[in-house]
Parts: structure tokens; sequence; C-alpha cells
């Protein structure tokens, strides 16, 4: 009996084992695209909570009302992520929805940072974020992940640079030593995310020769028990 | 995908993205919106109930117990004083509590944490009696008065509201007492209105004394 090793594939099994792979692809793009919707809805609510207990009311002197970092857990939460949560409802695995996707993931980053004062811990989500980034084994998504944190870096350190670097005039290049950490996991991620779409594809390979295989032994069987039902002598003779 | 469709994609993301851009600039302008600076009195005011500062750098921090942003400038006046335990400087923070107002009011995360930095007493201020004498208006508001009891430095020790992190007024207030000169004597101040009442300083016609 043939192994799957022995199998030649012709070119209608090349064709499948591409539609296999491109099938596989899909589905981790679907898979993603919902993992950061629930992930999406978390952060919202996370984020309220966070607020609730770190800054609910702003006072002046005895009165006091609510912080507006409530109101931006809430609204500028639920606006984060609202149409992401509606993209990967209504358009899985797209192109567009996993860059708003991770787009908007990176501005939860800043969010939370803004939440939080700056706090230096909080930074962690943005390079934990650059994790959950590569689910999509796709390498391009990390560039627009990457491009909203030099964009936020950038655009604050001009406008607002104590808010980013503790001081009002941090060199020039300064937004890109931080974006330098970004990118450095970037590469890593990105060249996992190849790493992964090449064994993606040695599976669907061998998931087609394993059809072709099994479609040829059959076809052999049928042909030997017609070959036997031939064979056998008739009741009359 | 039908070009109808493609449309109203696009300006859903386009609309999508201007909420977030303003979202954001409005959270950066409350971030970077100071509070009132103080109208400090020159000299250590002599109907001060707490000690002057002679032979000593006295920096005094005026603190409402329960604004949020002021979190982070105990955590910065903390790390101040660690820079200064060499250097002569004995801090004190004025907790300002309205009198009608329970002691619980007070027993925030903030007063507690005050209460931990070494160098430094609090003081309940009952009516912010004492921080009006100092011309404080502002939550996180910082003075440092010399041992020649004038004043030094008159600002904040955060780069925006509730942030940690390196800031002018921490920069401005080491190289003071270290060097005797700073790039500048003040700084934005970021926390809550105190609630006190601070009557504006007279301004002295040029050539004449008060």
């Amino acid at each position: 009996m043939q192994s799957v090793s022995d199998v030649q594939l012709n070119d209608a099994d090349v064709q499948r084992a591409e539609e296999l792979f491109q099938q596989q692809v899909r589905a981790r793009h679907g898979s993603a695209d919902r993992m950061f919707a629930v992930l999406m809805i978390a952060q919202w609510i996370f984020g309220v909570i966070l607020a609730l207990l770190v800054s609910p009311y702003a006072w002046a002197g005895k009165v006091r009302e609510f912080h507006p970092h409530l109101y931006a857990a809430v609204f500028m939460g639920a606006g984060l992520a609202a149409f992401p949560v509606a993209l990967a409802l209504l358009r899985p695995g797209r192109v567009s929805t996993r860059h708003v996707m991770v787009a908007s993931q990176m501005l939860w980053s800043a969010l939370f940072i803004h939440l939080t004062g700056g706090r230096i811990e909080t930074h962690f989500h943005v390079f934990g974020s650059l994790a959950f980034v590569a689910f999509y084994f796709d390498w391009k998504v990390l560039l627009t992940a990457t491009a909203v944190v030099a964009g936020d870096h950038l655009l604050r350190g001009m406008l607002y640079p104590e808010s980013v670097y503790g001081i009002a005039n941090p060199e020039w290049w300064r937004f890109l030593e931080h974006a330098g950490w970004v990118v450095f996991e970037d590469v890593v991620l990105a060249w996992s995310c190849v790493i992964g779409l090449k064994e993606m594809k040695g599976i669907a390979f061998r998931q087609a020769e394993v059809e072709a295989l099994k479609e040829r032994e059959e076809a052999k069987s049928a042909a030997l028990e017609m070959v036997l039902r031939e064979l056998q002598p008739s009741p009359a003779a | 995908m039908k070009p109808l469709h493609r449309w109203v994609l696009a300006l859903a993301a386009c609309t999508w993205v201007a909420a977030v851009g303003v979202g954001f600039t409005l959270l950066a302008r409350y971030s970077t919106d100071a509070g009132a600076s103080a109208a400090a009195p020159q000299v250590w005011p002599l109907d001060s109930r707490m000690a002057p500062p002679d032979g000593h750098y006295r920096l005094v921090m005026t603190l409402h117990p329960n604004c949020p942003c002021s979190r982070a400038s105990v955590v910065e006046l903390n790390n101040l004083m660690s820079l200064l335990r060499r250097d002569n400087v004995r801090g004190s923070v004025l907790v300002v509590k309205p009198a009608e107002f329970p002691d619980a009011w007070i027993d925030t995360e903030s007063v507690r944490n005050a209460r931990r930095i070494d160098g430094v007493d609090v003081l309940v201020d009952v009516d912010g009696v004492e921080s009006a004498r100092l011309g404080a208006q502002t939550s996180g508001q910082v003075l440092l008065y010399g041992p020649d009891r004038q004043l030094r430095f008159a600002g904040g020790l955060t780069p925006d509201r509730g942030h940690q992190g390196d800031s002018p007024g921490r920069q401005r207030i080491v190289s003071l007492i270290k060097n005797g000169k700073a790039d500048a004597r003040e700084s934005l101040v970021f926390g809550c209105p105190l609630g006190v009442t601070v009557c504006p300083r007279p301004t002295a016609p040029a050539g004449k004394g008060l």
C-alpha cells in the first residue's frame, strides 16, 4: 500500500492544497477576530471599573462631580469597542476587519494609560497587545499596530511632550526610542507569523496528499471489486 | 463587495477615526489643563502655624485628600524627598478639610501615602486656612522656601494631571537645592481646586516696597 510520502500530487491536488490552506487562514482570521471582539468588550468593562476605582470623582473644594476619566471610560471605551466588534460580527476574516481591530487594540493601550495616570505598568499593555495581534498570523497588521503607537508618540511628543517624556524639550528622535522597542518585538512576532503560515501550508498539503491517496485507494478498490464480480461464475453455468 | 457597501464601510471607518480622534484630543486637553497657580508670599508668612524654615529648606504641598490627580503628586513628593534626603529639606503636606466634614473624609490613599514619606509631616488644614495663607489654590501645589525664609519655587510635581514620572517641577526643585539655580522658579500645577479663598497679593508700584 502506498504511504502518504509516495503520493505524487497532480495540478488538481495542488489546487486542493491551496484551497485547504486558504480555508485554514480564513478560519484563523475569523477566530482571531472573534477573540478580539470578546477582548474589546472585556476591556470596556475593565476600563469602566478601573475609572470607578481610580478616579470616580473630580473635586472642587467640597463639591464633587463625575470625573472626566469616567466619561472617557464609558463613552470612549464604547467607541473603541463598537466599530471593531461590529466588523467582527458582520465581516469576520476580512483584511479591513483585522486592521481596524489592531488599531483599536493599540488605542485601548493609550486609553488605559490615560486612566491610570501614565502608570509605568500600564505600558505593558502595549507589548501584550502586540503578542495578541500575532494571533492573526498576518505580519501586515503588526505594521498597523506599530504605526498607531508611533503616531501617538509622535503627536503627543510634539503637542504635549511632558505627557510622554516628562520634560518639555525632548530630543526630536525620542519617539523613535519608544517605537524602537515596539519594532524589536515586531520583528520576532512577524517571523513567528511567517513560520506559522508555513506550518499551516505544510499541514494543508499533507491533508491534500491524504485526500489524494484515499481517493486513489478507493478508486483501486472499486476497480478490483468490479473485476472480481466479472470473474465470478454466473449461477446459470 | 458592492460599491455601495464599500462607501458605507469607508464612511463608517472615517467617522470612527474622527470620533476617536476627538475623544483623545479632549482627554489630552483635560490632562494638560493646569490648575490655578499659587499667589504665594515671597517671604514665609509670619502668621503661619507651621514652624518657619530657619536653617533648612521647607517644602510644603497642599493636598485635597480626594483629588485623584494628587495621588501622583504624592508619589512624586516621595521620589523628590528621596532625592533630597541629604539636603536638609523638611516637608509638610497640608491636607485641606472643611470643618463640617468628618475625619474619615481625609482618610484616603493619598493621605496615607503622604504619612509614609520620610521627612514629611502631614497636617490637617481645617477650612484651608494655612493653604490660603500660602496663596495655594490647587491640590498638589508645592512651595519651596529657603533657609532665609525666601520663596524659591512655586509649582507642581507632575508633568500633567495625575501622571507620575519626571517633570519640570521636580527638576527645578532639585536644581535649586543642589545648585542654587534653575531655568525657572515655577511650573504648572495639576490638581483639583482646594476651594479656599485666597486674597490676591497687592503688587507694589515700581520703586516702592509693601
